[in-house]
């Protein structure tokens, strides 16, 4: 973390003697969050956190290949805490160098980045390189320390991997990927490694217009086991209607094998979940769509306690109008597990928004009523108001009022205030224009 | 050396040797635009209303990232195969809003004046998630199996 710091401030220092007409563009929230905590066994608490969330994207530095990206966020807590932990609290979601080719789609980061290529979805310190071949082929590589784990021991020094991939254009696309992190401890607590390794296929097909598959299979070869598969194949008879079928496939002793939370996500229990289900969506014409899903979860475990199966299924109605400046929406959904397995529960939603030049006004709704007791209570409920004042397109101030009930506390009421800033400035030289 | 080691070396130094001999024959396709040059309204975008043939770099129909339901519902599938067309119209800040190391609030809450927005965890999720995660323990491990769990491991230690 010291080595990032230093790097991350000789790179900001350097920015402004680097850049001769440089493009800024960005954005800043504030949110001021008002709550009063009446969570029955604990003292009421007045909380008022307040957030700063800032995002810069700095173009044009020395010339338009080479631009500097970061965003974050920092928190003070101005009455009793917000969480079990210290009075204000911050993270550096990303800062990096990005250098791009004119041709081939080439890339370099440098920096703290976020990658996703294939079986990697990591924050990574490093440096990361993609670039398109000839004949569809695209490679992509990337290098670094694993940014930072939540209350973790079990977080390493080095994380490499990458992917390749073949497309025809408009055809297919497959792609091999893999990583590889060190000092990790892996797997079941018999067999445990010290290494995490992923090797992994992904496709995308559309052998006609009508139909798509796209998914992925994750192997552990750390473990030596399948971890995951998840596929989806899309039908498309006309434009407005699309059908998906979808099935997944994990197996906890190889995708859970490097989780710091083992208390959740335990790979020595060895349960599987498959699932598969339907999502139908119609679009009646370009104001209203509807849509329609339908998924079964089987989870096999040695602990029967844990062995069940569940459905999950509804609908939802959505409408735009005026232009699309007002939204809204209506949907339910139930939740329903084998009485011996888990609990069930209806779920209701409805909203509507109206966006308009100067204004900007919600409101949204949502319950859900459970067929056991959960501390005494079967049913929930949340309602949320919101209110928005456009000072100029970019400069939005708002105010959220929401209340609950739960049974978890007697009554949630919420009071959040948030101010939106837009920023797009171009310095040319010494002048600045907007 | 042990097997999975020694098949990730090679893995790794074919890779290297890949992308050195190709060093001189990359494409010779334009790079896709550092960002999208227009202003897209707010609200689901339909590529399809100005890009009738396949995307330029993605090498995939228009139509096949138009952000209907299903497509927000899976967008994973098409980040893991390439992100960079996401980065022309999306901040990577975007995705940081439900996808990071920490997320400091829920985004439904961060984006309260935003319900047509498709989040997870809407509502009372603290009562909810026991019976979604023992459904399916998988679908929570992407997000907070490594990362993000700070607010797991204050009862879950």
């Amino acid at each position: 973390m010291r080595k990032f710091s230093v790097w991350l401030a000789l790179v900001l220092v350097a920015l402004p003697s680097m850049a001769h007409a440089l493009d800024l563009r960005g954005d800043s929230t504030t949110i001021l969050r008002l709550e009063q905590r009446d969570i029955p066994g604990f003292a009421k608490k007045d909380v008022y956190p307040a957030t700063e969330f800032f995002r810069a994207d700095l173009g044009n530095l020395g010339n338009d290949a080479l631009s500097f990206h970061t965003a974050g966020w920092g928190r003070l807590d101005l009455a009793d805490r917000s969480t079990g932990e210290g009075d204000g609290d911050g993270d550096l979601s990303y800062a990096y160098l990005l250098y791009r080719t004119p041709k081939a789609n080439g890339q370099i980061k440098f920096g703290r980045f976020y990658v996703y290529e294939g079986v990697a979805a990591e924050q990574l310190d490093g440096v990361a390189a993609r670039v398109d071949l000839p004949a569809g082929f695209t490679v992509s590589t990337f290098l670094g320390t694993p940014a930072w784990l939540e209350k973790t021991n079990n977080s390493s020094d080095a994380l490499v991997g990458g992917r390749a991939s073949y497309r025809l254009p408009s055809f297919l696309e497959i792609g091999i990927s893999t990583l590889y992190e060190n000092n990790v401890k892996t797997g079941a607590t018999p067999d445990s490694t010290n290494y995490r390794g992923l090797f992994g296929g992904d496709i995308w097909f559309k052998p006609c217009k009508t139909f798509e598959l796209r998914g992925h299979t994750h192997y552990n070869y750390a473990t030596g086991g399948l971890a995951e598969h998840s596929y989806r194949a899309a039908f498309t008879p006309i434009r407005s209607l699309m059908i998906v079928a979808e099935y997944n496939q994990d197996h906890f002793k190889d995708l859970f094998a490097s989780s710091n939370l083992k208390s959740i996500f335990n790979p020595d229990s060895g349960d599987e979940v498959q699932s598969y289900g339907a999502t139908v969506t119609y679009a009646i014409n370009k104001a209203v769509d509807v849509s329609a899903d339908f998924k079964r979860f089987n989870r096999d475990s040695s602990d029967p306690a844990n062995a069940g199966d569940s459905n999950r299924y509804g609908g939802e109605v959505r409408v735009a109008l005026l232009g699309n400046k007002s939204r809204s929406g209506l949907s339910y959904h139930r939740s329903e597990g084998d009485s011996s397995f888990n609990n069930s529960y209806h779920e209701i939603r409805g909203y509507t928004m109206y966006d308009a030049d100067r204004f900007i006004a919600s409101a949204d709704a949502i319950g859900h009523f459970y067929r056991e007791n959960i501390n005494t209570r079967k049913d929930d409920f949340e309602l949320i108001g919101s209110m928005g004042y456009k000072f100029k397109p970019g400069l939005v101030l708002s105010g959220d009022l929401s209340y609950g009930q739960n049974p978890r506390s007697n009554d949630d009421l919420r009071g959040l205030l948030r101010l939106a800033y837009n920023f797009n400035f171009n310095y040319e030289n010494k002048g600045a224009k907007k | 050396m042990n097997v999975p080691r020694l098949f990730f070396c090679c893995l790794l130094l074919s890779g290297v040797l890949c992308i050195t001999a190709c060093a001189r024959l990359f494409s010779t396709e334009a790079s896709l635009p550092s960002w999208h040059s227009q202003d897209l309204p707010e609200g689901r975008a339909d590529c399809t209303e100005c890009h009738k043939d396949q995307l330029a770099g993605a090498l995939k129909p228009s139509e096949a990232f138009s952000h209907s339901t299903v497509f927000i519902r899976n967008h994973r599938f098409y980040a893991e195969q390439d992100d960079r067309l996401c980065a022309t119209c999306h901040a990577r800040s975007f995705c940081n809003d439900c996808h990071a190391n920490e997320v400091e609030m829920k985004p439904s809450l961060k984006y309260g004046n935003r319900p047509d927005r498709e989040f997870m965890h809407r509502g009372d999720y603290l009562t909810r998630h026991m019976i979604d995660g023992k459904t399916d323990p998988a679908s929570c491990y992407r997000c907070h199996g490594r990362s993000n769990n700070e607010q797991c491991v204050a009862c879950h230690r």
